[in-house]
């Protein structure tokens, strides 16, 4: 009998506060959370929506010893980790006896640091480089340096498949408890803003582009040219039902089902709708669920022409002619695209969806594309009594991965 | 834990400085060749050391057949061989079944390296703006294990488990519960890397590359020498393989991980999370210390670690420790990363399959603080029915594997 997984925490650092219910409120109020990105301007790029978190400061979080060790991507997860235990109840005398697992779903992981560290050898020499830097230039240093600053013992492991990076790690981690694995882990995702994945995105046509070339990165809009850039880490503790209860937890909802698909015929120019059904009717199957008990859908759309357009009909497809009874929000209007924690922070405000009865709209949302099936885009927040989502991941390259959260299972 | 139907490996593909295939690699490593030679990829002037494991006589366009091989990086590029020689090896005929069902699971350090040296080369030189499109497509690490995806046209789960030195193992851990669960049919599982200008400069200037040679657990032992490689195993639910009439070369019994939450790169003082990984494998495959045959060890040749690794295994073994037989296959073909316990996975089905071991070459002098059987210099004809296979990484993560022969792990299981 393989056990329930169920969420017991939170923890989160982005572009709209380090609180869950701050997220929700900012979300809801549809005030905007995105910056400017200008800094490149001398690398001949242009301005345009995205950018770093301008007032993230670790030193709140991450208290009583230096944080040289850590890179941008290690301190956003490690602080977004310090949020989780403490909203979970995982103390330190927990802590001490329990063995806490951590994975962490990332795109780029440390890109930054193994740029820069490269970089300092071929302009300084290779006896130059700080032998600090290259211990965060492995991929899985964030969720290392998390687990060496919390005493964190259990199974620590990093998967990374673009930007459904985050839900593939709250997957992977379910599948840890439910086989009985590990009682207890920290699963989430993080990826900063770098001037190498900016640079990647920008020259791979992704992103929108600046706003007065009508550059516009509103989740499902006709108007739509791409996405905006951003940054985030975010996690959820997870635990198997049975010691959750035993332990007198908070428990804020479940999970209760997950898949992920790879299309292999997928090339940039189509193919992209395929994954993302499977992944959705995959985590469906997997939840013992049918569509019809899905009350609302976060979608993973940040902007993209052809990947918003691919997840609208692959939505239809799924929901089979019971998509217009389904709301369906966009949290990436606000958020912009945070690689490997936008599913953790779309699972998060799910939870407070549950929580206020409040689902927030896809703020900026004026004309629906035409071309996209008629889904129930919810462009205001609305009243809705919720207590199953979907939460959807989609890749840029043809992978896919969906999520189903439930409210609390009743004892 | 309980379990209901054992992982069997069915297949081997591995691409090494000492071999190509399980069968040139396995004779190359019973004669005990080395692929050490001076690192041709990148100009090491200006670095101390200048030693590798390169692979010189690999050609992608042999293996990499629906692709266009030149329009990926060197690891998507082994990581496809390992993957093609571990199906023929395997007799598996994908035409013949859903490969829906066939998922993917590969562990990396660098994932592609290649395409960020490029990056870095043209940012120095001022010139970001020949910087395109395929920068993003080539370089994210996950493109390895979707670039095996594409390759064979294969829809079940792809995975990229980039846990640095001990990928392989988690990769193949990983693999072995989505088959337990019933999530896939067949698993391609294992890792791959290609040779890294960022991780040699970062191990040169920790002073852990060796001068001339890999000598694991020699008491004059002056490093490790990076390599590069790729190894896959197809890996199967054992009652499939039987009823298919697979050739099983042995069981995945089990597998522990565990992390140190001690320090980045120095281990833990008394091998405490290498001794817990162990003890888990072996509790999950209800194996006791007395009943295996063969360690293979993660043996880097640095001072630090064969000493603690030693440590971690006299805690779990006891005096027992003295007769198990524990070698490094890095002695021959250098640390290869995120390949290297994937490759060591294939070396531990290889003993177990040929009732041989491996040994550790280069070894001269005892170590007083690495007094156990490290099979010196010559392979030894032994019976293995259960191995074990080592493999630690940056950040205080530790894994062990347990393989074992099929009639061997058909016990029942607590």
């Amino acid at each position: 009998m393989s056990k329930r997984v169920v969420i017991t925490g939170v923890g989160l650092i982005s572009g709209l506060g380090e609180s869950a219910a701050l997220l929700h409120q900012k979300l809801c109020a549809g005030t905007g959370g995105l910056g400017e990105i200008t800094e490149y301007g001398p690398q001949g790029f242009d301005s345009q929506p995205g950018g770093s978190i301008s007032n993230f400061a670790p030193e709140l979080y991450l208290k009583g010893r230096t944080l040289r060790p850590l890179d941008r991507t290690g301190r956003l997860f490690a602080s977004a980790a310090k949020l989780a235990l403490e909203s979970s109840g995982w103390t330190a005398e927990y802590l001490a006896t329990h063995d806490v697992g951590v994975v962490l779903g990332t795109m780029f992981g440390s890109m930054h640091t193994i740029s820069q560290f490269d970089r300092q050898a071929l302009v300084d020499g290779p006896s130059c480089v700080s032998p600090m830097d290259f211990s965060n230039t492995v991929i899985n240093s964030a969720a290392a340096q998390t687990a060496i600053w919390h005493k964190l013992r259990g199974i620590n492991s990093t998967t990374a498949s673009g930007a459904t990076s985050g839900l593939m790690a709250i997957g992977y981690a379910a599948d840890l408890i439910q086989c009985g694995r590990q009682n207890a882990v920290l699963a989430g995702g993080a990826d900063e803003f770098c001037f190498e994945s900016f640079c990647g995105m920008e020259r791979a046509g992704l992103l929108s582009g600046p706003s007065s070339k009508r550059g516009c990165a509103i989740p499902f809009d006709q108007r739509r040219t791409g996405m905006a850039l951003s940054e985030a880490a975010a996690l959820l503790a997870l635990e198997d039902w049975e010691s959750a209860q035993a332990r007198g937890a908070t428990v804020l909802g479940e999970i209760c089902g997950h898949a992920n698909a790879y299309n292999p015929a997928w090339n940039q120019h189509g193919r992209g709708q395929e994954a993302i059904s499977r992944a959705m009717q995959g985590a469906l199957d997997n939840a013992r669920l049918s569509a019809a008990e899905i009350d609302c859908i976060s979608a993973a759309a940040n902007g993209s022409v052809a990947d918003d357009k691919n997840e609208a009909l692959a939505i239809s497809a799924v929901f089979n002619g019971q998509a217009s009874r389904v709301s369906l929000t966009a949290i990436k209007s606000m958020l912009g695209e945070t690689l490997g924690a936008a599913g953790i922070l779309q699972s998060i405000d799910f939870l407070e969806t549950m929580r206020t009865s409040v689902l927030p709209g896809i703020a900026g949302l004026a004309q629906v594309d035409q071309e996209l099936a008629s889904l129930n885009f919810c462009r205001q927040p609305k009243f809705l009594s919720a207590r199953a989502a979907l939460i959807n991941g989609v890749g840029f390259d043809g992978h896919a991965c969906s999520l189903i959260i439930t409210a609390p299972p009743q004892a | 834990m309980t379990r209901s139907a054992a992982v069997a490996v069915t297949g081997l593909g591995v691409v090494t400085s000492i071999g190509t295939g399980c069968q040139t690699f396995w004779e190359s490593l019973l004669a005990g060749r080395s692929g050490f030679s001076r690192v041709t990829s990148f100009d090491t002037i200006g670095y101390a050391v200048h030693m590798g494991a390169e692979i010189y006589d690999f050609c992608p366009q042999d293996y990499v057949l629906e692709m266009d091989p030149a329009a990926i990086g060197r690891t998507s590029q082994l990581a496809i061989a390992a993957s093609r020689l571990a199906l023929l090896d395997g007799d598996l005929d994908l035409s013949e079944i859903d490969r829906g069902r066939v998922g993917v699971c590969v562990g990396t350090t660098s994932g592609e390296p290649h395409s960020i040296e490029r990056f870095d080369d043209q940012y120095v030189q001022g010139c970001v703006s020949k910087i395109g499109g395929e920068f993003l497509h080539g370089y994210p690490c996950h493109v390895v294990p979707f670039h095996i995806a594409k390759e064979f046209s294969l829809g079940g789960e792809v995975m990229m488990i980039p846990t640095a030195c001990a990928a392989g193992n988690y990769a193949i851990a990983h693999a072995c519960d989505l088959l337990y669960a019933g999530k896939a049919d067949f698993m391609l599982a294992g890792g791959a890397d290609s040779f890294s200008r960022i991780t040699y400069t970062g191990f040169a200037r920790l002073g852990a590359i060796a001068p001339e040679v890999c000598q694991p657990f020699d008491r004059d032992r002056k490093g490790m020498i990076p390599g590069e490689g790729a190894a896959i195993l197809l890996l199967e639910r054992s009652d499939q393989a039987l009823a298919r009439g697979a050739r099983i070369y042995c069981e995945v019994a089990g597998y522990g991980l565990s992390c140190d939450a001690h320090h980045m790169t120095a281990a833990h003082p008394e091998g405490e999370g290498a001794a817990r990984a162990i003890r888990m494998a072996m509790m999950q495959s209800n194996i006791k210390p007395h009943e295996v045959d063969y360690i293979s060890a993660h043996g880097t040749g640095t001072p630090t670690n064969d000493r603690l690794e030693t440590i971690a295994v006299k805690k779990v073994f006891g005096n027992h420790a003295y007769s198990v037989p524990m070698s490094s296959v890095k002695s021959m073909l250098g640390h290869t990363m995120g390949a290297a316990s994937a490759i060591e996975a294939a070396v531990c089905a290889l003993a177990i399959t040929h009732g041989c071991i491996p040994p550790t070459m280069h070894w001269q002098h005892r170590d007083s603080e690495c007094d156990l059987d490290y099979v010196p210099n010559v392979a030894r004809k032994q019976k293995v029915r259960v191995a074990m296979n080592n493999a630690y990484a940056f950040g205080g993560n530790n894994s062990s594997l347990v393989l074992a022969a099929c009639a061997d792990s058909n016990r029942e299981r607590p």
